[in-house]
């Protein structure tokens, strides 16, 4: 097991050193902070498991604001948000804000390769769409995307691309969304 | 003839809008970007050995990773830069290489149906369809969204590359051109 583990980890490094390359050379696009305010509509189910196995299902946080993001450790924008999502989360801790990354077709093991190499380890949970059905019930056609559920379950607003999550507009957004 | 050409210019516009490559320092590896009519578009090269190390980790078998890395293979990357929403289908997207007449992109399906044939586990050809430039989509403004886009061009070969998308009603058309392979030993 530790043999394949070693033999993993070098995988994981030689795949993602390609990730930040390919990314400097395109000089990507920044993080950009609008979110794409929409007619709400009822949030498809959202059920899995996390790292650590406990099974989330997004009904028990009716009642709050929800931020769902769509993203895997191999896709360049959705490593460089993924502070930001921490960040946000701190920011409205105590306040009935839950954020969740849903990773695709990762296992634990690659997601916790790259989230220990953060500043500061995400504390929000990180679900696991193994087989990507949560990807195309939520009619996910790109990574990262992001949804804004509101308190009664349905979609208010969504983001396609990389965010800076805790940028002062998308704040005042949810904190609109918090007061409703 | 010339009023039918005007006609189709009014109904598809077309925008040529190419510049020189830029080149990373550090991997040797050129973009190419266009910008026209609230898009931008953007080609960043993607070298062989980029392609082998990224599938093979992802659980792709020598066999299959040699095949895609065969492809001429770029990280793509579509902005909405303008103030209106737009959509892009890839089946729309065309290109051309000397002396051949334009093609389409091979699809996200097709290289899923290529991928059971040849035994690509389930877990590896999720990746690879997650890694690949969204077949259609649509972007409000500030959106983007990137991933790999393949030609079928041999290594060094140049193609011209026309992206088609859909604004305000209106089908737009934009062009870069002569943008190259990256070569074997990129």
């Amino acid at each position: 097991m530790k043999i394949h583990n070693h033999i993993f980890s070098a995988a994981l490094a030689a795949c993602c050193a390609f990730v930040p390359a390919a990314a400097r050379a395109a000089d990507l696009p920044p993080l950009s902070h609008s979110l794409t305010m929409q007619a709400p509509k009822p949030a498809p189910a959202l059920k899995l498991k996390d790292l650590h196995g406990r099974t989330l299902d997004l009904a028990q946080f009716k009642g709050k604001v929800v931020l769902i993001n769509f993203w895997a450790t191999w896709c360049p924008p959705c490593r460089r948000e993924m502070p930001s999502m921490e960040r946000l989360s701190q920011a409205f801790k105590g306040q009935p804000l839950v954020v969740l990354a849903v990773d695709v077709g990762e296992d634990p093991d690659t997601i916790e390769a790259f989230t220990s190499q953060l500043d500061t380890t995400p504390t929000f949970p990180i679900l696991l769409d193994t087989r990507s059905h949560a990807m195309q019930s939520w009619k996910v056609a790109g990574l990262p995307t992001t949804f804004l559920v509101d308190k009664q379950g349905r979609i208010v607003a969504s983001a396609i691309g990389g965010r800076e999550f805790d940028h002062p507009e998308i704040i005042r957004a949810i904190k609109e969304l918090l007061r409703k | 003839m010339r009023r039918l050409t005007l006609t189709l210019l009014a109904a598809w516009p077309l925008a040529a809008l190419s510049s020189e490559p830029s080149i990373d320092p550090e991997t040797g590896l050129a973009t190419w970007q266009a910008e026209t009519h609230g898009i931008q578009v953007r080609l960043t090269q993607i070298s062989p050995d980029q392609i082998r190390g990224f599938y093979l980790a992802r659980g792709f078998s020598p066999e299959a990773t040699e095949r895609y890395a065969r492809e001429c293979v770029f990280m793509t990357v579509v902005r909405n830069i303008g103030e209106r929403p737009i959509w892009h289908n890839l089946a729309n997207w065309r290109y051309v290489s000397a002396d051949q007449s334009p093609r389409a992109l091979r699809s996200k399906v097709a290289w899923a149906h290529l991928w059971k044939r040849q035994g690509v586990s389930e877990s590896a050809r999720i990746a690879f369809t997650w890694a690949q430039f969204p077949a259609t989509q649509v972007f409000a403004p500030g959106d983007w969204n990137q991933g790999m886009t393949s030609y079928s061009v041999p290594r060094g070969g140049h193609f011209d590359l026309s992206f088609v998308w859909q604004a305000g009603g209106r089908t737009h058309s934009g062009k870069i051109e002569q943008v190259r392979c990256a070569d074997e030993n990129s």
